[in-house]
């Protein structure tokens, strides 16, 4: 009898948040068991990505949380005022499913995701307060529909020619603004003091990032591109000092592993630079397939990687404002991302990517109503072309499906990589 | 063991390096006079005549005095003086290239003494609008004009001997550079013809205008120079070199906010090799500020002496672990 009536109804949240830990955990799993030695440093992030995505753990119960739309908000201010940055770009298919029934039906899956992920009110560490940078149309208008759930959410103005004067001054005067604002929520000021321990600290935590760059130049690459996805999504959300502290142990890893020429993938394995629409944990639904083709991604150009840590700051006399000009120009003038009108920048960045990491070609991939990215297309396929780079541009979106159809390109693509490279020896 | 040298000076403090020269250099032109050093009277840099103790003096004066003469003395064999006095200021400048700017100049150097006073008082400096910076980057161009042009006009007789050395007497240095030796003496306004007063009350002006400039604004006056102009003319020929390789920069804007030029080419032009600009004092800042490897490099003929790497940019940025919190 007691079964009968003890019986419970599965509420929405505990829905998506099943849903949730189902894509988390396959994705946590295959990187785990899948492929061949992952280093023993990566446990760490396992882990993490596991207790927050499937056990719903809050990591910031004591700190004021700034939710960030994109990666132009300078954390740095945010770490000076003593909060917390939390990105809110969102990869679960459970959450596009819900931002489907607020956003255009041939929107962006990650603005749908990460609209229906605050729509859902289902939110661990939930911002206090979200800066949205005016980015690209979508995340521009995401903006006034989350403020629409009961968010407080601060449109932070961004220019989308860089090339301009007009352009850099806009965005300096957006970025102190932006401190201004911050500084009275936070009732904290900016001081010289707590901006440039904050910078030195990013510029570490970024240093790091380099260093494990660097060790995928070697023919013998230590680590997935996979991982290094699920490392650098970490930053998004992970207390600063514990991801310090598991980069540090990544990178002494590696570097033991460098040394005894430790290779993740196939002897013969071609080495891929991935550019385009940012893999956000648990969507790494193309990076998987390409690994899982016997490639290995060696180094990427998206936001949610490269972009993140590339690009540093350096300061003449560190007085406040000095530091935040020079974050408002490292944010606007080194940014590659293809909301702006030219691309040249982005282009450079994985021509050079190519060179500097000896990569045999380049996949590029966009998500089906990622515009900008879907547009930008053409210009990267023609410059590849002129450069004699081999690319592969593949469209996808969050769903399970399509996997066939993605795994025979990439296939296709990697087994013509190896039969250039034969060719050439 | 190359390798190791080449890692230590690329990981050197910029910065203090450069204060030690720059005092070392002070000194020696300053002061050199008491010593009996004399480079002579061709340096391509702003080593003031009329301080007595110069050690060697800048190469402006006798320019225009030499280019003052009479126009058929000129023409005749007088202009092998002047040929040999355009060369002998070419060979001091090859040496060094701007960085006689940026290392060498007195003047420069006070500028930067000024700056250092700013900073110690803890006052932001100033900045010129992109507009602004184009329009007042052509001064020295003028500036450099009055310096040859006067002189030809006195030559041949269209203006009188009261416009000798006229750029020397509005420019700032003839005012400063004395002082640094305690003779306050070039402080005045010669009555003696109307040519005078109208100059050196623009020395006055100008001397004023060096000193409250150049401590709200980084370099105030090198914008102005016309010595910055002439060392353009050759800039090409000298052995030590600002190069870039553009293909790896991602115009992070680092070397431009750390520029006390204000040189925007520095991080937005990626096709030029050869990235020194007219205005540029050479002094590196902008290679130790950034934090791409081998991106920007100063060069001793084709040889990388000092390059950007990122293990620099992080000791001389303070970016190597940080020991406490933020709040701290």
């Amino acid at each position: 009898m007691s079964s009968l009536t003890n019986h419970t109804i599965e509420t929405p949240n505990e829905r998506q948040n099943r849903h949730k830990a189902m894509e988390a955990i396959k994705v946590l799993n295959t990187l785990r068991e899948g492929f061949k030695t992952p280093p023993n440093a990566m446990e760490y992030f396992y882990n993490l990505f596991e207790e927050v995505y499937c056990n719903q753990k809050a990591l910031h119960c004591d700190k004021v949380k700034v939710g960030t739309m994109c990666i132009q908000i300078p954390s740095e201010i945010i770490y000076a005022l003593d909060g917390v940055p939390i990105r809110l770009c969102n990869g679960f298919y459970a959450d596009d499913e819900i931002g489907s029934d607020l956003l255009p039906q041939k929107a962006c899956p990650l603005v749908k995701a990460s609209v229906g992920h605050l729509a859902s009110k289902n939110v661990i560490d939930k911002p206090d307060m979200i800066y949205s940078p005016t980015t690209c149309d979508q995340k521009t208008k995401a903006g006034s529909i989350i403020e629409s759930f009961g968010y407080e959410v601060v449109d932070v103005a961004f220019p989308r020619t860089k090339e301009s004067e007009i352009s850099r001054e806009y965005f300096r005067r957006s970025i102190r603004e932006f401190s201004a604002d911050l500084s009275s929520k936070m009732g904290k000021k900016l001081s010289r003091k707590n901006l440039k321990a904050a910078i030195s600290k990013i510029g570490y935590a970024q240093s790091l990032y380099h260093k494990l760059s660097e060790f995928r130049k070697n023919r013998a690459v230590p680590i997935l591109g996979n991982d290094m996805f699920l490392v650098t999504n970490a930053f998004f959300f992970d207390k600063i000092d514990n991801w310090i502290a598991a980069c540090e142990k990544l990178v002494s890893e590696l570097e033991q592993r460098v040394q005894n020429a430790v290779h993740v993938a196939g002897k013969v394995s071609p080495r891929i630079v991935y550019t385009g629409s940012p893999p956000i944990f648990p969507n790494y639904k193309v990076p998987l397939i390409i690994e899982d083709s016997d490639a290995i991604i060696v180094a990427d150009e998206t936001c949610s990687s490269n972009r993140m840590f590339n690009d540093r700051v350096a300061v003449d006399e560190w007085f406040v404002n000095d530091m935040i000009d020079s974050l408002a120009d490292k944010y606007l003038k080194a940014c590659t991302c293809p909301v702006f009108t030219k691309n040249d920048d982005r282009i450079r960045r994985i021509i050079e990517l190519v060179r500097s990491h000896n990569a045999d070609g380049v996949i590029y991939q966009a998500f089906a109503g990622c515009t900008v990215y879907e547009l930008e297309q053409r210009s990267v396929l023609e410059a590849m072309e002129r450069e004699g780079i081999s690319i592969l541009y593949i469209e996808s979106d969050y769903s399970p499906s399509q996997q066939g159809q993605l795994s025979t390109r990439v296939e296709a693509f990697v087994e013509s990589l190896k039969i250039k490279n034969r060719n050439k020896k | 063991m190359k390798r190791k040298i080449q890692n230590f000076i690329n990981n050197i403090n910029l910065l203090k390096v450069r204060f030690w020269i720059q005092l070392t250099t002070f000194i020696l032109f300053v002061y050199g006079g008491y010593f009996a050093i004399d480079f002579g009277s061709k340096l391509p840099m702003f080593t003031c005549p009329y301080n007595t103790q110069s050690a060697g003096t800048c190469y402006l004066l006798p320019l225009q005095h030499q280019l003052a003469m009479p126009a058929q003395i000129l023409l005749g064999g007088a202009g092998i003086g002047v040929l040999i006095g355009l060369l002998t200021f070419v060979f001091w400048f090859i040496f060094l290239n701007k960085a006689w700017c940026g290392y060498a100049c007195p003047i420069g150097t006070f500028q930067d003494w000024l700056t250092g006073l700013r900073k110690t008082l803890g006052i932001r400096y100033s900045t010129y609008t992109q507009n602004q910076f184009e329009k007042l980057s052509k001064i020295k161009y003028i500036l450099l004009a009055i310096v040859i042009l006067v002189p030809l006009l006195i030559g041949v007789g269209a203006i009188g001997n009261d416009w000798s050395a006229a750029f020397c007497k509005i420019c700032p240095a003839r005012m400063i550079s004395p002082m640094f030796s305690g003779d306050f003496s070039q402080w005045v306004i010669d009555f003696s013809t109307t040519t005078a007063i109208v100059l050196t009350a623009l020395g006055m002006i100008f001397s004023a205008l060096f000193l409250v400039g150049s401590f709200v604004k980084k370099r105030f006056f090198c914008f102005f120079c016309p010595m910055s102009a002439l060392h353009f003319i050759f800039s090409k020929f000298a052995i030590v070199q600002l190069r870039k390789d553009g293909s790896k920069c991602t115009k992070c804007g680092d070397c431009y906010s750390v520029c006390d030029m204000q040189i925007k080419d520095i991080a937005d032009d990626v096709t030029s090799t050869n990235i020194l600009r007219d205005d540029c004092i050479l002094c590196l800042k902008c290679v130790a500020a950034c934090p791409e490897d081998d991106v920007l490099h100063f060069d001793i003929l084709n040889f990388k002496a000092f390059s950007s790497t990122k293990e620099g940019f992080e000791k001389r940025m303070g970016m190597e672990k940080p020991k406490g919190a933020f709040d701290e």
